[in-house]
């Protein structure tokens, strides 16, 4: 189906959830290619689960569609990269900057996954894109949260990922670096990829994003920011929390 | 201290091949310890050395290889461990003490009312390096070597692992497989170190040389091979200080280890907090 082939990612009719309970149910959800993408929603409504799913970390409950980049979960993987919540990473082992970019090429070729020439001059090139040269013998753990949201994002750049999950970037960054990590993204949709970051951080959703998913156990809205971040749907999503529409259009949301 | 009696200890052959022994054992136990420190994992080496034991006193009564069934038990409870976690999502260091203790006082029952067992379980207990016979250095040696091979061939893929394992996963890489082969190396490495020091203290010889090279580098490489130097200085050391005061060489060995921590615990604590500097 040519359709399909433009499509990223495209979910029909998925219940997911873990073990016995269910997290999701029904989500219907297309993005084509080239899509920078936000999936926004509370705590526990699913925006982890749903990516989780995506890249077949979980297994879902049922689905009448699954696809990434025209396939299956299981066939597109090494054609997707995942950016893990930072807890999921051990910060602390001991590995350079430049070590954490060449996985981009480990994960490719698994098993026989020496480091050659060509590996270490595309992982160079990366740190190169993302300003992080002077860095590459740095060991991880001693990097800003943004300088390691970039490295990880040059590491899925030296994977020739087409499609780039992110599990809520913004966590942990100041003002200046969620900036910074949103022109990025921007320039990795330009450049061809497709990005679909999870984030309840909704700062400058409206200037970046194409096109935003709003969760909360079921899709309650999804559209371009525009459509989606109307005061009605940000009251349904964040219940207890303020939702606030700025004069530009940028969206806050303060706890009440 | 005189020439001669530096050298005095190695007129005797069987301390030759302790020597030998211990140092080999030390060597592959540091590296792989290494990953043990890092991914906390003391426990589970703790764990593993327990079941082997248990392992040993099957393969003593039943008449088969000592080696064999002491790696069946080990590897085991290494894949017994990580089915668990996977399976269960729930921290089982709980399950994981009942299980190895069980197993373990299941060991030392069944040794000792074997009648003409009962020295093997102090031995097995507190190592007897002194008693290692040339074949079974062959056998440490070819182990040896086997482990440091894996590990250096597979190193990228156990930083992975290590590192990300949800990131890797999603990219489809076969993070349990790596995962899994890992902890059967820890598990080779903790049998074979059994005979030098013991079973209740074969989780030092894991650890300690590990955790004080830690303090010293921020490199994976580096760590390794400080931490095999300071496994070599402790069991060459052990062992003479065991040559002449007649205590048991393998609590020699991880009391030298221990100290050597507390060394370079100070003095890395006086060159200042983020003293790492290679």
């Amino acid at each position: 189906m040519a359709e399909s082939k433009e499509l990223a990612l495209e979910i029909r009719g998925l219940s997911t959830g873990y073990q016995d309970r269910v997290v999701l149910r029904g989500v219907n959800w297309q993005v084509p290619r080239g899509t920078l993408a936000a999936i926004i929603g509370p705590n526990g409504g699913g925006k982890s689960t749903l990516l989780k799913t995506a890249v077949g970390l979980l297994k879902p409950f049922s689905y009448e569609t699954l696809k990434l980049l025209g396939q299956s979960p299981q066939a597109a993987r090494r054609r997707v990269a995942y950016l893990p919540q930072r807890e999921e990473v051990d910060w602390g082992f001991p590995i350079s900057v430049l070590e954490v970019v060449l996985q981009g090429r480990l994960v490719r070729k698994g098993w026989r996954g020496r480091p050659r020439r060509e590996d270490y001059a595309a992982s160079r090139e990366a740190l190169a894109f993302f300003g992080l040269e002077d860095l590459a013998q740095v060991q991880i753990g001693a990097l800003s949260g943004g300088q390691r949201q970039r490295v990880f994002l040059a590491r899925a750049l030296v994977q020739e990922a087409e499609l780039i999950l992110l599990d809520e970037p913004a966590a942990g960054l100041d003002a200046k670096a969620q900036h910074e990590l949103a022109d990025l993204l921007v320039s990795l949709r330009d450049a061809d990829k497709t990005i679909i970051a999870a984030t309840h951080d909704l700062d400058c959703l409206t200037g970046c994003f194409d096109q935003v998913l709003a969760l909360k156990g079921e899709v309650l809205a999804v559209g371009t920011p525009a459509e989606v971040l109307t005061e009605e749907t940000l009251v349904e999503l964040f219940a207890r929390h303020f939702p606030k529409v700025g004069a530009g259009g940028e969206v806050t949301v303060h706890e009440s | 201290m005189s020439l001669e009696l530096i050298l005095e200890p190695f007129q005797y052959a069987f301390m030759v091949r302790a020597f030998v022994g211990v140092s080999l054992v030390a060597i592959v136990a540091a590296v792989v310890g290494t990953f043990v420190v890092l991914k906390g994992l003391a426990f589970l080496g703790d764990a593993i050395a327990h079941t082997a034991f248990t392992g040993i006193a099957v393969g003593l009564l039943v008449g088969i290889g000592i080696h064999f069934s002491a790696f069946f038990f080990a590897v085991l409870t290494a894949l017994g461990v990580v089915v668990l976690t996977r399976v269960s999502q729930v921290k089982n260091d709980t399950a994981l003490a009942i299980l190895f203790t069980g197993v373990f006082a299941l060991g030392i029952v069944l040794l000792s009312t074997s009648p003409g067992y009962v020295g093997d379980l102090n031995s097995l207990l507190l190592g007897s390096v002194l008693a290692i016979q040339s074949r079974e250095i062959a056998l440490i040696g070819g182990f040896a070597l086997l482990l440091l091979g894996v590990l250096a061939l597979f190193l990228p893929q156990f930083v992975l692992v290590s590192f990300d394992p949800v990131g890797a996963e999603a990219a489809g890489f076969p993070v349990v497989f790596f995962q899994s082969l890992l902890l059967v190396l820890t598990a080779a490495a903790i049998v074979i170190s059994i005979q030098a020091v013991g079973v209740v203290l074969v989780v030092a010889l894991l650890t300690t040389p590990a955790a004080a090279a830690g303090l010293l580098t921020t490199k994976l490489k580096g760590q390794m091979l400080l931490a095999a130097v300071f496994g070599m200085i402790s069991s060459l050391s052990g062992l003479y200080i065991s040559y002449f005061w007649g205590a048991p060489p393998g609590a020699t060995v991880v009391l030298v280890a221990t100290l050597l921590f507390a060394v370079v615990l100070v003095v890395q604590r006086m060159r200042g907090l983020g003293g790492k500097t290679w």
